[in-house]
């Protein structure tokens, strides 16, 4: 149907465009006949006024002089006036520019314009808003009972009102629910993070020394924190330090170990500060070249290796690439996959306490994880199966 | 999907301005007719889609349509109907959408009605009309698209600026807008007749209808964005010298010297080269002035855009229009040919007396208006120049303009006896007098200046009026006689009559409120009286009221005069929580003498609302109404100028049949 609309759009155009050749045989209408006219329209009313005696005999005499005098210099300039003329080439330019202007339109619409899109008008969004209505009925339920609860409602409560507030677009409501719990003992370095971006989301993105605070906390307890991280550089930035907000980022970054979801933040951010600084252009690829290439653990094509080998050996083969595994990630504690990878080894050689162990760690890091991530499932999921 | 329609629409207009902007001004200079006449067709197809993409916009406006991120940033649901179609035009890109669909109409007028108009110039205007096209068609798309989608769509949007929700400021900038952009055409017509190097009679009464239009909008603009400002900012002032206000202040000052002026190069064949310099000033100022608001130079009520990016863009068409524009001003306008001769004591000496004084008007509004933008920008002061600098150096040229205004119609052309002249106003001034001292004797105190104003005032309005009774004979014949004497004279001499007229008008209005206005801020308790200009006003408290999309405080206000009751008042005090913010809802006993004006402002203090107790702002204003009378007077004028028969006069085929009675007999 959009596509119908824009062919007839594009057809209207190109037809304005194509009319002007009817006018292939028709006269020009002269500048010195156009001017001519409008001086013997003006001789007429001097003479009308004079009639009425709103001017004087001898101004109108005067008046009518000077008219036609400036009637007679135009007609003696004219006669060198050449007529006009349309050749046969002028139509094919027409032609070109009735074909070439749906052509343009079409090449800027593709780069602006967003086909896909529909029309959403806010009548039409009824069951949105039921929707909406009914989230805002759960929050309310879960404020209502986090509130009369004796103990003061359970931390994890507080947390996901609070995230939920935030996805609404209620910061105000997200900070005062997550402060609630940011004094717990059971405050995370996670938490903490998030309390810093509800505050900031209030401000429309100025990081306030309370939010800095939080992430300082944040920060204290987790110093790989990301989220604690990516706004203390935002911080940093804001207070005019470009230089350390950049270093904090890629620094940060170079840390990382295998692609993670949150670095296209840090990337984009660092760039964005980087350009104020002059600083080389950095991207995903620099921190996170491919998956496994230099963190060794038991992969695909290390696993169908040992297939080819004896019982005993492939034993002893996977004992090895476990152990450099695990002597790896007592350096690099905060590789979540290098410890679910390590879970799932063990799980595999029978090792159930030391795969509870793996787990158990890589729970510990999926704090600083938005709740979506699928891994985060995985390890829950793991670590049921190994408590039973 | 309508978004896109209108998305794809403006991609359209933009490149239809792009041929139009080359083949017609290429075939008037080949002499080829086609190509000449494609303009007349473009103009059209460049108004029907800038059209279409309007109505696109609009439609997502008054659909609540989220997708749309303009209408996230500027509209909500439960916005009035009126004012969701008035959020069309009240954001960055919707106003810019605007100014070029305004454009593309005035392009498209030109190519419709201007049938008299010969080919060659046409398209030649044409052509540079869509040059100004093209750079804000570009800038439209590729810096502020108003189609911006968001996906998936926010829940609701962030209102309007409440501020912004008054029906004088939804008509405010589509009028306004009209004037401004109106100027372009009469540059194009401008820069094209500096390609052709011909500017004449013919040239000067082609141009004129347009000129009066874009005049005529300016003026209803700017006399309704001071009607806004009057009514609903609640500080009880009409005019601020804020320098949005000058920016459109400053075109109409030489839109209207360009007005006259181009009456010379239409009667007299002179002041040639004038009329197309200020023709290209009027729209340089235009630009000047949306670069001034669009940018967010400045920061008060109307800027509400603030971008750099955007900012430099318009700086650079900016320079390129009125740069290129001044270059071949300055390389082509020496060869015009001079026009007719003239005794310094003249009606072209009394025009040329009036250009020269709105020109130094203009500068002075410039200086005033630039100068703190230069030293902020050069010596990071931030200083503002404000009404103290304007009084002083604006009203002594206006006075002596007011003065000679009177006297001009009465001047004949090439050479004129001022002694006659001054011997028939003898009456006029002794009245003026009269009236000035009337004035002195009523009011207790005033300003010199306020009486020497009024009296001038008094002065321009009877001159016209005998200038007026002079033509039509009024008195010296029968009564009849000088009705159809009346009826008889041309359109636009009625029309000139009106708007000095009205002028006068709009100056008592001036002179009154502010020489003697009177004010009071008191700190209120119910029960309280205020005595303000004869008035006996008592305050009897606040009351709460919910709105469609507001909560207001509103105050009630009895107002007496000796012991006799005269009206209630009802200020308000909106607070809007969506947008987070406040208006002020002045009450007014508006009647021909003055205006009654009250407004509330905040709780006297802390706590002071539980106590009911409230600041309360009271003003008297004499005579304020007739400035919108006034101004209405001079739009009138304009209109009835732009009605008369001669401009439509002129077209190339008819010349065959005129010309036998105008070839000369002697």
């Amino acid at each position: 149907m959009l596509w119908i609309i824009f062919a007839s759009l594009a057809l209207l155009a190109a037809i304005c465009l194509l009319l002007p050749l009817r006018s292939l045989r028709s006269d020009i209408s002269g500048r010195t006949e156009g001017s001519v006219s409008i001086l013997s329209d003006q001789l007429q009313e001097v003479r009308a006024d004079a009639e009425r005696g709103l001017i004087t005999k001898e101004e109108a005499r005067a008046a009518l002089i000077e008219i036609k005098r400036r009637i007679l210099s135009l007609e003696r300039k004219s006669q060198h006036a050449e007529p006009a003329r349309s050749a046969r080439s002028s139509g094919i330019v027409v032609w070109a520019t009735a074909l070439m202007v749906p052509l343009a339109a079409g090449a800027l619409y593709m780069q602006l314009g967003s086909p896909d899109l529909p029309s959403l008008a806010f009548a039409e969004r009824e069951a949105e808003r039921n929707q909406q209505v009914e989230i805002t009925g759960l929050t309310e339920r879960l404020l209502a009972r986090l509130q009369s609860d004796p103990g003061g409602g359970p931390t994890e409560g507080w947390m996901l009102l609070g995230q939920t507030y935030m996805r609404m677009g209620r910061y105000r409501d997200a900070v005062s629910a997550m402060e609630n719990v940011t004094e717990r003992p059971d405050a995370t370095s996670a938490i903490l993070s998030q309390y810093a971006e509800a505050m900031i989301a209030v401000d429309d993105g100025i990081v306030t020394p309370a939010a800095r605070k939080a992430i300082a906390a944040a920060r204290d307890m987790d110093p790989s924190n990301p989220a604690a991280t990516y706004y203390e550089a935002i911080a940093l930035n804001q207070a005019g330090d470009s230089e350390a907000a950049h270093d904090l980022l890629t620094g940060r970054l170079g840390t990382a170990t295998g692609p993670a979801p949150w670095m296209e933040a840090f990337i984009a951010q660092a760039n964005r500060i980087g350009e104020t600084l002059g600083r080389d252009l950095v991207s995903l690829a620099t921190f996170a070249p491919t998956v496994n290439r230099d963190t060794p653990g038991p992969t695909a094509a290390d696993l169908a290796a040992s297939a080819d080998m004896s019982e005993q050996d492939r034993s002893a083969f996977v004992r090895s690439m476990v152990t450099r595994l695990a002597e790896r990630l007592q350096d690099e504690p905060n590789d979540l996959d290098g410890w679910m990878r390590l879970g799932n080894a063990y799980r595999v050689l029978g090792e159930m306490e030391k795969a509870r162990a793996a787990y158990a760690a890589a729970e510990r890091l999926t704090e600083s994880l938005p709740s979506g991530d699928p891994r985060v499932q995985r390890i829950r999921q793991a670590l049921t199966e190994l408590r039973s | 999907m309508i978004p896109e329609i209108g998305q794809f629409a403006l991609a359209l207009a933009l490149a239809i301005a792009l041929v139009q902007s080359v083949l017609p001004i290429l075939g008037a200079s080949r002499g080829d007719l086609v190509w000449m006449r494609s303009a007349r067709a473009s103009a059209l197809a460049q108004l029907v889609f800038i059209g279409i993409a309007f109505a696109a916009l609009m439609r997502s406006f008054t659909v609540s349509d989220f997708t749309v991120r303009n209408v996230v940033e500027n509209s909500h649901s439960l916005k009035p109907m009126l004012f969701k179609i008035a959020g069309t035009w009240g954001s960055h890109e919707g106003s810019l959408l605007l100014w070029v669909l305004i454009l593309a109409a005035f392009g498209a007028g030109v190519a419709l009605l201007g049938t008299n108009i010969p080919d060659a110039l046409k398209a030649r205007t044409l052509s540079v009309q869509a040059w100004i096209s093209t750079g804000f068609l570009s800038f439209l798309l590729l810096t502020s698209n108003p189609f911006e989608r968001v996906f998936p769509p926010p829940p609701d949007g962030n209102d309007l600026n409440p501020l912004l929700q008054d029906v004088g400021l939804a008509m405010h900038p589509p009028l306004l807008y009209f004037g401004y952009v109106g100027f372009s055409i009469v540059f194009s017509f401008a820069v094209a007749a500096l390609i052709e190097g011909r500017v004449d009679a013919a040239w000067a009464r082609w141009v004129r209808p347009w000129t009066l239009a874009a005049w005529m909008s300016l003026t209803a603009g700017i006399a309704l964005g001071s009607w806004w400002a009057y009514y609903e900012l609640g500080w009880g002032g009409w005019w601020f010298w804020d320098p949005v206000e000058n920016v459109s202040f400053m075109p109409w000052l030489l839109g209207t010297a360009l007005l006259h002026s181009a009456i010379v190069t239409e009667k007299r064949d002179a002041f040639k080269s004038w009329t197309i310099l200020l023709a290209i000033l009027t729209f340089s100022l235009s630009l000047l002035g949306t670069f001034i608001v669009r940018s967010g130079l400045l920061t008060s009520v109307h800027a509400f855009a603030v971008d750099p990016e955007r900012g430099l863009y318009i700086l650079g068409l900016l320079g390129l229009s009125i740069g290129g524009s001044l270059t071949l001003y300055a390389w082509r306008a020496p060869s015009m040919e001079g026009g007719g001769l003239f005794a310094p004591i003249s009606r072209e000496g009394g025009l040329l007396i009036n250009n020269l004084l709105l020109v130094v008007a203009t500068g002075t509004v410039l200086v005033g208006t630039l100068y703190p933008l230069f030293t902020e920008a050069l010596a990071d002061q931030k200083i503002s120049v404000g009404p103290p600098f304007f009084n002083a150096s604006f009203i002594p040229i206006m006075l002596p303009l007011l003065m000679i205004m009177a006297v001009g119609p009465f001047l004949s052309w090439k050479r004129a006896d001022l002694k006659g002249v001054f011997q028939r106003l003898r009456f006029v001034a002794l009245l003026s007098g009269l009236a000035a001292l009337a004035v002195w004797y009523l009011t207790e105190g005033g300003p010199a200046l306020a009486y020497l104003s009024i009296a001038i005032a008094t002065w321009l309005l009877l001159a016209t009026l005998r200038e007026w009774a002079t033509r039509i004979r009024l008195f010296d014949v029968p009564f009849a006689q000088a009705f159809r004497r009346a009826r008889n004279l041309p359109r636009a001499a009625h029309g000139m009559t009106l708007a000095h007229a009205g002028l006068a008008v709009a100056v008592f209005g001036f002179v009154g409120s502010s020489a003697w206005k009177s004010e009071e801020i008191v700190f209120v308790q119910p029960g309280a009286e205020i005595a303000i200009a004869g008035f006996d006003v008592r305050f009897d408290g606040v009351e709460q009221l919910q709105g469609p999309n507001y909560t207001a405080d509103r105050g009630t206000l009895v107002v007496m005069r000796d012991g006799a009751f005269i009206t209630i008042l009802y200020p308000e005090r909106r607070s809007y929580p969506v947008a987070q913010s406040t208006t002020t809802e002045s009450a007014i006993r508006s009647t021909l003498a003055g205006d009654l004006y009250a407004s509330l402002a905040e709780p006297a203090a802390e706590g002071a609302a539980q106590s009911g107790a409230w600041t309360l702002r009271i003003l008297y204003e004499p005579l304020v109404n007739f400035i919108w009378i006034g101004s209405a007077l001079l739009v009138l004028g304009g209109g009835l100028s732009l009605s008369d028969r001669r401009l439509r006069v002129g077209a190339p085929r008819r010349s065959a049949t005129l010309k036998p009675q105008a070839t000369p007999a002697e």
